[in-house]
C-alpha cells in the first residue's frame, strides 16, 4: 500500500458517553449519517458494509443496499481489522465504497448477551477461568502488569504516571468524558484497588457511542470534491498464540512484532517517522507495554518513558492525545482510529500535534477463553502529502 | 458490574477426559503428544505432530506461579465470601499454563515464582492450587 492505494474519505462519530440511552443500531445510523455528510455521499454510494460485531438488522434499519455485509470480531483488534477487510474488498474489486461501522451501548445495558445470569459470562467467552473467579478484561491485563512489575521493576506509580498523562490530555478535550477533571498521581494512588495491581484510575469505563468510516480507493478519493482523505499506508496483524505455544505470553501484549513489521514495511516508514501514536489503552499497562514492543523505548523502560514526559505533547511520541480509552471514551478499537484521524485532519484542538502527518494506530484484545491478550492490529495512517 | 452466578462447570466435550478424571478421583491429567512428549492444556493439537498422537496422561499437578492478580471486588456470587482472592497462572512442571485460584494462603503472601501444587481431598470442583 502506498499513499496512492486506499483512502478514508469519511468519518462519522456520534456523542460518546455514559448511559446515553440510545440503541446500538441507532448509534450506528447516526454515525453513518455523519460519515456520509463528511464525505459528501449518499447511501447508494455504499456497496460494502463491515460491522465490528454481529449484524442482523443493520442494513434494513440503516437503509443501505451494499453487495455484502461482513461481521468481524477479533476483540479490540476488530477496528483495524475492519480497515484491512475494507482495503481487501476494494483491492480485489468487490466494492468501491465500504462502510466500517461500530456502535455499542454497554453503559446502557445494551451489550449483546450481557446482563443475563444465564448468558453473560459465557457470552463474554471467559470459559474455564470464570470458574475460579477470573472475570473481566482488567484481570487478564493485570496478569501482564504483574509480570511486568516482577521482571522489570515497574511500579504502581509508573501506572499512575500513565493515568495522569492521559488525563492531562483529556482535560483539554471537550470530546473526552473527563474533560475539565484533572487528576494527580496522589489521586491515582488513593483510588481503590480493583484487581491488583490495577486501581480504579488504571481502568477505562464503558461508554456508549457510534463511529463509521468510509473507505475507498485513493483514485476515487481524488474525484471527491471537498473531502480531506486520510490514507491507509500500512496494516498488519499479530496473534499471541505463537508465543503461547512457546509458553511465553505474559511478556507480550498480544503479539505486536508481526503486526508492526508488516504495517511499517507496507508504509515504507520507520517509527522515527511517526508523529503521533494512538494506542488501544483499556488499562494503564497497555501504554507501557506497547511503547516497548513498538520500539519507542527499551523493554522494561515504558514506565520511566511516560514518567519523563515521553508521550506528552512535545514529548518523543505524543500518544493518546484525546485521553485514550481511559480518560477519553471507550469506542473499542475505534477510539485510537478516531483520534488518529482527528490529528491527521488537524481537528484535535488543544492537544493537536503540530503538523501531524503520520499516525500509528493499534488495536488489541480478545482476552477471553484461557485468559490472555491475543489479537493485535496495527495501522499506519497518513495525511495528504 | 453486578454480582452474578457463574453456575456449574460445563466441561467442553474435548476436555471431558480431564474433568472426568478430576471428578472421579482427583487425578490431574494433561494432554500429551506421544510422539514428542510435549504437554498441553486444555485439549490441543501438537504444533508439530497434530491431533492423532494426543492422549490424556496423569501429570504432576505441580508448578510455579508465573503471574497472578488479586480480586478486591466480587463479581461472581459463588466467591463473595472469598474476596480478596488470588487468581494465578501456574506454569506446570510439564510446561503448560494453568489458570487457577491460589488458596490456603493470604493473597498478600503470594509471589511469582512460588511453587504450588493442586489441592486434593477437599471436594474442589475445579482444581485449586496451594503452596507446595
Amino acid at each position: 500500500m502506498t499513499r496512492g492505494g486506499i483512502a478514508i474519505v469519511g468519518m462519522g462519530v456520534t456523542q460518546q458517553g455514559r448511559s446515553l440511552g440510545v440503541t446500538e443500531v441507532e448509534l450506528r445510523r447516526q454515525a453513518l449519517e455523519l460519515a456520509l455528510l463528511d464525505a459528501g455521499l449518499g447511501r447508494d454510494a455504499i456497496d460494502g458494509y463491515i460491522l465490528a460485531s454481529h449484524e442482523r438488522e443493520d442494513l434494513r434499519y440503516l437503509g443501505l443496499s451494499p453487495n455484502f455485509s461482513w461481521p468481524v470480531q477479533t476483540g479490540g483488534a476488530t477496528a483495524p481489522c475492519t480497515f484491512i477487510m475494507a482495503a481487501g474488498a476494494i483491492l480485489s474489486g468487490q466494492a468501491e465504497m465500504v462502510a466500517c461501522a461500530y456502535g455499542m451501548a454497554p453503559s446502557s445495558g445494551g451489550m449483546p448477551g450481557f446482563g443475563s445470569a444465564k448468558t453473560s459470562f459465557g457470552a463474554l467467552g471467559y470459559g474455564y477461568p470464570a470458574q475460579v473467579g477470573m472475570i473481566g478484561a482488567a484481570s487478564a491485563h493485570a496478569l501482564h502488569a504483574r509480570w511486568h512489575m516482577d521482571h522489570y521493576g515497574t511500579t504502581s506509580r509508573h501506572l499512575g504516571a500513565v493515568a495522569v498523562q492521559l488525563r492531562d490530555h483529556a482535560v483539554k478535550r471537550p470530546d473526552a468524558i473527563t474533560y475539565g477533571q484533572p487528576i494527580t498521581l496522589e489521586d491515582h494512588q488513593a483510588s481503590s484497588m480493583v484487581v491488583d495491581p490495577f486501581r480504579m484510575l488504571d481502568c477505562c469505563r464503558d461508554t456508549d457511542g457510534g463511529a463509521v468510516f468510509l473507505i475507498t480507493s485513493a483514485e476515487r478519493a481524488r474525484t471527491m470534491p471537498g473531502v480531506r482523505p486520510v490514507y491507509l499506508l500500512g496494516a498488519g496483524m499479530g496473534h499471541n498464540i505463537g508465543n503461547w505455544h512457546h509458553r511465553d505470553v505474559y511478556r507480550f501484549h498480544d503479539d505486536i512484532a508481526p503486526a508492526a513489521a508488516r504495517a511499517f514495511a507496507q508504509a515504507g516508514v520507520s517509527i522515527n517517522d511517526i508523529d503521533t501514536a494512538q494506542f488501544y489503552d483499556p488499562f494503564t499497562i497497555s501504554i507501557i507495554m506497547q511503547l516497548e514492543h513498538y520500539g519507542f523505548c527499551k523493554p522494561g523502560q515504558g514506565g520511566d518513558f511516560v514518567q519523563d514526559g515521553g508521550i506528552a505533547l512535545g514529548g518523543q511520541i505524543p500518544s493518546n492525545t484525546g485521553g485514550g480509552q481511559i480518560s477519553g471514551f471507550y469506542a473499542a478499537g475505534f477510539t485510537p482510529i478516531i483520534e488518529a484521524m482527528k490529528q491527521l485532519r488537524g481537528e484535535s484542538g488543544a492537544t493537536q500535534v503540530h503538523n501531524a502527518r503520520l499516525a500509528l494506530v493499534s488495536g488489541h484484545g480478545l482476552n477471553g477463553g484461557i485468559q490472555n491478550t491475543w489479537s493485535h492490529g496495527t495501522l499506519i495512517l497518513g495525511a495528504e502529502e | 458490574m453486578s454480582v452474578e452466578k457463574v453456575g456449574p462447570l460445563i466441561p467442553g466435550v474435548l476436555d471431558a477426559p480431564f474433568w472426568d478424571a478430576w471428578q472421579r478421583d482427583e487425578t490431574f491429567l494433561l494432554h500429551c503428544c506421544k510422539t514428542c512428549g510435549r504437554y498441553d492444556w486444555p485439549a490441543s493439537c501438537c504444533v508439530e505432530h497434530g491431533r492423532e498422537p494426543m492422549e490424556w496422561l496423569p501429570a504432576s499437578g505441580a508448578g510455579v506461579i508465573d503471574t497472578f492478580t488479586i480480586f478486591y471486588r466480587a463479581y461472581i456470587e459463588e466467591l463473595v465470601a472469598e474476596v480478596p482472592y488470588t487468581v494465578a497462572v501456574v506454569r506446570l512442571d510439564e510446561g503448560p499454563y494453568f489458570h487457577t485460584r491460589i488458596v490456603d494462603i493470604p493473597p498478600d503472601q503470594v509471589k511469582s515464582g512460588m511453587r504450588v501444587r493442586v489441592r486434593k481431598s477437599r471436594g474442589d470442583n475445579f482444581p485449586l492450587f496451594v503452596p507446595e
